[in-house]
């Protein structure tokens, strides 16, 4: 069965608003599926790994793509 | 005679004195030999790290506006709608602004004089609030779960609400207030805030 990926706009969003978007659409995932996250704002690097940290979602890659922030999140 | 200190040691210590003296007289009230004298050095010391006090002064004003909460646990945490996400906020934030009065005072201070670098304040500090609080209110308004208000409005009364709190029981220490304190202040005015846009998504 193959997982789906789920892409979260948070660009212009500021700390915690993308932290919540997120949220939100990792309650909608099932476990496996991932989450493509792309933001602008520079804390949410550091928000990112912290939010996988507490909630045992793995933080597949972190990275940045023409100035913006993307992640990928595999649900647990 | 004051100890030698390794470069990064001797920047940090004149940040730190730099900072308190100019969270207390603001750029102008201040000069280079008070800051070199305070520490114990000769202002040719100074010079080493900092070329100018214009220099200075934005380095120690970066390094208070460069201090951002973090509200992942705050998000994370149940319950989770609106008047509780703020509460909780809000509580981080007053904690660390009460920690730490010099931030208030230098924020004050830089808007007063015009500081190219005020706007980075509201940017770090503030922003978080004012985003949150217009996304959420233009959300529960879809709900009809807050009054018809117009979201931006709502987050300057809340931004002015805090910072004036703030200003009370950590600057002005006003008599007025003394009895009350700090969290219990800022507690009332959070459940003030929730009426006056007529909340209603408790959980």
């Amino acid at each position: 069965m193959s997982n789906n990926q789920i892409e979260l706009d948070a660009t212009g969003l500021n700390c915690p608003l993308p932290i919540l978007r997120a949220k939100k659409s990792v309650a909608g995932l099932t476990s496996g599926d991932v989450l493509h996250v792309i933001a602008t704002d520079p804390g949410s690097v550091k928000d990112f790994e912290s939010f996988c940290n507490q909630t045992g979602n793995e933080l597949v890659s972190s990275g940045e793509e023409n100035g913006k922030f993307v992640f990928d999140i595999r649900k647990a | 005679m004051s100890t030698r200190l390794k470069a990064p040691e001797r920047k940090a210590s004149i940040l730190a004195v730099a900072k308190v003296l100019f969270a207390d007289k603001g750029y102008h009230g201040v000069s280079v030999d008070e800051i070199a004298k305070r520490l114990g050095v000769s202002p040719a010391v100074l010079y080493q790290h900092f070329p100018s006090k214009e220099a200075l002064y934005e380095a120690a004003l970066n390094s208070i506006s460069e201090i951002r909460e973090s509200y992942v646990s705050v998000i994370l945490e149940e319950p989770s709608d609106f008047g509780s996400v703020l509460k909780r906020m809000t509580r981080v934030f007053v904690e660390s602004v009460s920690n730490d009065p010099d931030y208030l005072r230098m924020e004050l201070m830089s808007a007063l004089e015009g500081a190219a670098v005020a706007n980075q304040f509201f940017e770090n500090r503030w922003r978080s609030f004012t985003d949150y609080i217009e996304y959420s209110i233009k959300e529960l308004s879809k709900e009809g779960k807050v009054s018809d208000i117009d979201p931006r409005m709502a987050s300057l009364m809340f931004q002015g609400m805090l910072r004036e709190a703030l200003y009370t029981k950590c600057i002005l220490v006003e008599n007025r207030y003394r009895d009350i304190s700090l969290n219990k202040l800022v507690n009332q005015l959070l459940e003030t805030f929730l009426n006056s846009i007529a909340y209603r998504d408790k959980q």
